[in-house]
């Protein structure tokens, strides 16, 4: 297999909302740019909300733009279903030693008709709707993936070769291989991202074997316009739910979980799904137990207020236990620190943990000088100077992959650490 | 026949993306359908829908990008331009529910199939 | 300003006869498995305008581009329209295979008859063939009405304007200079550093104020391409995008002007002021503010906390003081506006120096009386956790419930219905009361009358976008930085004002500023100076009755106009436009459509 190689100015890792916005910037800048992302479709987390809060702006509909715009861009090559296995620093050059993950289809050939899809027998979890309903074991992930090339796994496939008698254009390959990349850059920003608290981290909360308590991406799922079941059904049973809690700082604030920190959007994003549920549930019941409302943003005050008109219920206690009944109805158990003292157990049909923010992917194991501090987050040199500098020269982070932060927060990242990028490729 | 056509003006921005988006899933509506795109509806005057009809179109639907509209102040003057169509509309003795004007999102999969159907049902009775 | 904006259309008065390929692509099946492609194309061959009608396999392939590039020199072909897939995937595509065979890009129009005709009406092959002929014959009228377009380039001046010299205007100012641009930094004041110059030591790092003042100063200093003006105060700001004008006078009596192609608004916060009364601030002797506070905190003796020199044994904090305000429970500012807003960052500016406090006089009995306590950040806990290990009491209340404090010669008596202790009613005494105060936005009235900038219902500048655009106002050209466009430490600051800067970068990467060429254009020769199209557009100096050949004509100041067509809906002999979408064009596709 011959190594493709390819020349740039900023190798940028990841292509989440900050990924992508800082290689925006610097493309903007007349600087060229490469985006690596492991997953078969750039847009990282965002892409999968139901809506932003507090705006309510539709997820997709203020990420598409901004992934077509990189997947236009002249200046910008994006590389997707492949991985950085390391990064080596020589003099003034970075050079990234990539896997290229095969999908099994030629992506010069594809055209996106979907016939493969529709053809193969198979079904598998759905992972983009976090294991609720199902897809193909050759599908293009979801409908605004981008690029719209499809995904085979070959664990699954059973060889029936429907999808390649499908295809107009003839461009299945079960035999396809791995293929090795050199990307060579000047400078690289880390936009690894983040992942929730594992719903298995807290034994008192199930350790995620409670049917009925799931995680908030699995929620963002059941509110989004295009969720698995176009409605909120709660798993054990399908029914819909009457009675949600969500349980605040789930996995954050949490000593004994090793996750002290605040992880600053689970108050805004279990208020912001409190809301929608309201909408499409407008009978159901629903709960916030809270320790702190950090309600900090431009217009989060607000929109906490407007939750509270809408008659949700705001309960300050911290939830000590989940256990279910007979029925997989979830049993919180709390001190109630309003009212009248003494432990209480509240049942209802459907629990949404608010978990916390821990970071995707160890930024240090690339061994180019830019630490983690002391949660796994990469670390700034000086945060008091710049919001981008490592202590790696040349190497920049945006976004989660610092620490927890919102959407606004991440956009404004990506610019300053587009800015710093380019300041330092200019002075090489 | 042209009495049934539904023109159907969307945004670049908002509503077209929209309607591609129904077709990315596979939806489906009648092909008596004609989508035209705009930077924003605003921009045609009230004589534009009336000679539409003139022409023999049966039902106009304006997909609006609402309030995702780039452009400052554009949907209030829409509203009310729209709003002197339909008195135009009556003095004429032309139905008024056969110009419908609605606000689609890149993703209103949903709203979009249901404007279609409503504005067939208009149109089937001329 | 004609010399430095090139028009967007170019009227050519040799039209050349207009001669239309249309392409049908089959989209491998997707199309031709419903559509009739070859009828579609063999419809279109014989319609006025068009000289030749193809159908292939995959358009959007290099052998699809190479049909087309081939009719054009062979056939001069000079306007085609492509029925394809969607335009989002492959109107650029096709526009550039336009531009390398020597034809203007514009006269390209992309048709939808795949995600909008095939893949929707899969049950009637019939309909959908005759809707893509129809919706094809649309295309093609309006491909013969389009006009030639070029970008249209604005001039710009190289230079960033940065009002304000604190933290957040020397970031931006350092950015735009490593960025290689010029800027220049406006201060009111006497020195740089604003507000961060009267604060002790800071969060996160422990390092003082004026010691991080320094370090970005002697950055700014040291950097050739950065002015610094200080003692400067704003007089006259005016211009556009690429041209901004800023007059500054300076204490000193002499005045002067800065051009710039950006402005980045760094103006900062000033400290909420409680009103006279206000938990007894202004009327009793020792409630302070949290910053009079920090001041008192660093020179108090090493021995005891001293205030007036009084011995304080003990504090109370109250929180959310002019901020979180609600209505029916706080008095409205004097605008008639509430601070409903939450201020970020004090609880954590609280517990941190109470923290410090607690270090330097562990004697001091403290309480914080809170309704949330938002230490949000992320070494941030652990100021909370340090002061209840410390001993500081917490007590919180409802909005509702507002803790009442009252005086007599004894001290400060306190009163607060604790939630936490099931909304009993406590009352402790209190040497000194803190007033923990949020930030309100800096008072720059003048410039944003002068340049029209938006502001919120909560006074800061508005951004265009608050989630994908938190540093860009509607004003092309000017950025936000800092706490002028929301409360926000010092940390968040430095990447608010990284991103300005990166914005005005962006916008100044060359010097001339591209804009896009669907602005409004106006044909002179059928305007009659009517003067109606001016009320209609909400972008201030966009468009505006002047003067051209001694006639009074529409002007449109393609800088500004956003090319949304509201001017284009009054005219009353269409002599105004948006380049590439014409009314004249559109009313030849309905023609096209309706007809049978």
């Amino acid at each position: 297999m011959s190594l493709e190689k390819i020349e740039v100015d900023a190798l940028v890792v990841g292509s989440g909302i900050a990924g992508l916005q800082s290689a925006l910037d610097l493309a903007d800048q007349g600087y060229s740019v490469a985006i690596v992302e492991r997953n078969p479709s750039i847009g990282g987390k965002m892409i999968s909300l139901s809506k932003v809060f507090p705006t309510l702006d539709c997820a997709s509909c203020i990420t598409t733009p901004r992934m077509a715009s990189v997947s236009h861009h002249p200046r910008i090559t994006t590389l997707t279903y492949s991985t950085v296995d390391a990064i080596r620093r020589e003099g003034k050059t970075f050079t990234a030693a990539i896997t290229r993950k095969p999908r099994y289809i030629d992506e010069k050939e594809c055209i996106s008709c979907k016939r493969c899809e529709e053809v193969c027998p198979v079904f598998l979890p759905d992972e983009y709707e976090q294991g609720m309903g199902a897809k193909k074991t050759i599908s293009i992930p979801f409908t605004n993936a981008i690029p719209q090339f499809p995904v085979m796994h070959p664990e699954h496939c059973i060889r029936c070769g429907a999808c390649a008698r499908a295809c107009p254009k003839d461009c299945i390959d079960f035999l396809q291989e791995p293929a090795p990349v050199e990307i060579k850059a000047k400078a690289v920003i880390l936009a690894t991202g983040y992942e929730t608290t594992p719903m298995t981290a807290k034994k008192q909360y199930g350790l995620g074997a409670l049917p009925n308590v799931i995680s908030p991406m699995a929620a963002e799922r059941l509110l989004a316009p295009h969720g698995p079941y176009g409605r909120v059904l709660r798993p054990s049973d399908g029914m819909t739910p009457g009675s949600i809690a969500y349980v605040q700082c789930a996995g954050s604030r949490d000593k004994s979980i090793g996750i002290p920190y605040c992880s600053r959007v689970c108050c805004m994003y279990a208020i912001k799904q409190a809301i929608l549920l309201s909408g499409s549930l407008p009978i159901a019941d629903i709960t916030i137990y809270y320790m702190d409302i950090r309600a900090f943003g431009k217009g989060y005050e607000q929109f906490y207020n407007n939750a509270r008109a809408m008659g949700i219920n705001f309960v300050k206690a911290k939830v000590a236990r989940i256990t279910e009944d007979e029925n997989h109805n979830p049993v919180v158990r709390i001190e109630k620190q309003e009212g009248t003292s003494g432990p209480e157990e509240i049942k209802h049909e459907l629990v949404i943990l608010s978990q916390g923010l821990v970071p995707a992917c160890d930024g240090s194991k690339f061994g180019l000088g830019a630490a983690n501090n002391e949660f796994g987050f990469v670390k700034l040199s000086d945060e008091t100077v710049s919001s981008a500098v490592t202590d790696g020269a040349g190497v920049f982070v945006a976004g989660t992959a610092k620490g927890p932060r919102d959407i606004p927060d991440s956009v404004v990242d990506a610019g300053s650490a587009a800015i710093e990028a380019a300041s330092y490729i200019r002075r090489l | 026949m042209t009495h049934r056509k539904i023109l159907i003006i969307t945004t670049n921005h908002s509503s077209y993306p929209g309607a591609d988006a129904v077709g990315q899933a596979r939806m489906g509506y009648g092909a008596n359908t004609y989508i035209i795109r705009v930077p924003d509806p605003v921009m045609f005057p009230e004589d534009f829908y009336l000679r539409a009809y003139e022409k023999g179109i049966g039902g106009i639907i304006i997909m609006s990008s609402g309030s995702d509209c780039p452009y400052e102040g554009a949907y209030e003057r829409l509203s009310k331009r729209i709003a002197r169509v339909y008195e135009q509309m009556r003095a004429k003795g032309i139905a008024v529910n056969r110009l419908k004007l609605t606000t689609i999102c890149t993703v209103c999969r949903a709203a979009f199939l249901k404007e279609i159907s409503e504005m067939e049902k208009a149109v089937a009775v001329i | 300003m004609n010399e430095k904006i090139t028009e967007a259309a170019s009227k050519d008065n040799y039209r050349q006869e207009p001669k239309v390929g249309v392409y049908v692509c089959h989209c491998g099946g997707n199309i031709s498995d419903i559509i009739d492609v070859k009828a579609v194309a063999e419809a279109l061959s014989k319609y006025p305008g068009v000289t030749v009608a193809r159908e292939y396999a995959f358009m959007c392939s290099s052998n699809g581009q190479d049909l087309i590039a081939e009719d054009i020199k062979n056939l001069g072909v000079n306007r085609t329209v492509v029925a394809a897939c969607s335009p989002s995937l492959h109107e650029l595509t096709f526009r550039n295979v336009l531009q390398r065979a020597g034809v203007n890009p514009y006269l390209h129009e992309h048709v939808n008859i795949r995600e909008q005709a095939s893949w929707v009406h899969k049950l009637d092959k019939a309909g959908a063939t005759a809707k893509a002929i129809k919706l094809a014959q649309a295309g093609v009228e309006k491909v013969l009405r389009k006009d030639a377009l070029n970008a249209i380039r604005v001039a710009a001046e190289q230079r960033v304007a940065v009002i304000g010299g604190g933290v957040s205007g020397m970031r931006a100012a350092l950015s735009a200079a490593g960025k290689g641009l010029e800027a220049v930094i406006i201060e009111k004041g006497p020195r740089l550093g604003g507000k961060l110059l009267e604060l002790g030591k800071m969060y996160p790092s422990g390092e003082t104020g004026p010691a991080i003042v320094k370090k970005l100063s002697d950055l700014v200093l040291a950097e050739g391409k950065i002015t610094v003006h200080t003692s400067a105060e704003i007089d006259f700001v005016s211009g556009f995008v690429g041209n901004f004008k800023i007059n500054f006078k300076k204490t000193d009596g002499s005045s002067a002007q800065v051009k710039a192609g950006a402005i980045v608004m760094a103006t900062g916060y000033e400290h909420y002021k409680p009103a006279k009364g206000e938990f007894g601030y202004g009327e009793d002797a020792n409630v302070v503010t949290l910053p009079e506070f920090i001041s008192l905190l660093k020179n108090s003796p090493a021995d005891r906390l001293e205030y007036s020199g009084r011995e304080i044994k003990s504090l109370a904090l109250i929180h959310c003081v002019g901020s979180r305000q609600v209505e029916g429970v706080h008095k409205p500012q004097a605008d008639g506006r509430l601070n409903d807003y939450c201020s970020r960052t004090c609880c954590t500016s609280a517990l941190h120096t109470v923290n410090q406090l607690k270090d330097k006089y562990p004697g001091v009995r403290v309480y914080d009386i809170y309704r949330d306590i938002r230490t949000y950040g992320m070494k941030h806990e652990e100021y909370y956790d340090k002061a209840s290990k410390d001993g500081v009491l917490f007590m919180r209340h409802n909005e509702a419930d507002q803790p009442v404090v009252t005086s007599d010669r004894t001290g400060h008596t306190v009163k607060v219905k604790d939630v936490l202790t099931w909304g009993e009613e406590l009352e402790f005494k209190a040497d000194l009361v803190v007033l923990v105060t949020g930030m309100t936005p800096a008072d720059i009235t003048l410039i944003k009358s002068q340049l029209k900038l938006p502001s919120g219902a909560d006074r800061f500048l508005q951004e265009v976008h608050p989630k994908l655009r938190p540093v860009e106002l509607a004003n092309s050209g000017i950025f936000v930085a800092g706490a002028a466009q929301y409360p926000m430490d010092s940390t968040e600051a430095m990447a608010s004002a990284g991103t300005a800067a990166a914005k005005a970068a962006i916008l100044l990467a060359e010097p001339d500023i591209p804009l896009e060429p669907f602005v409004a254009v106006v044909d002179e020769h059928k305007c009659t100076g009517c003067g109606l199209c001016p009320a209609e557009c909400s972008y201030d100096g966009a468009l505006m009755m002047g003067e051209h050949n001694g006639k009074k004509v529409a002007v449109v100041n393609p800088a500004l106009c956003k090319g949304c067509g509201a001017c284009v809906a009054v005219c009353p002999t269409r002599a105004i436009n948006v380049a590439g979408w014409t009314l004249d064009q559109f009313d030849a596709m309905v023609d096209a459509i309706a007809k049978e």
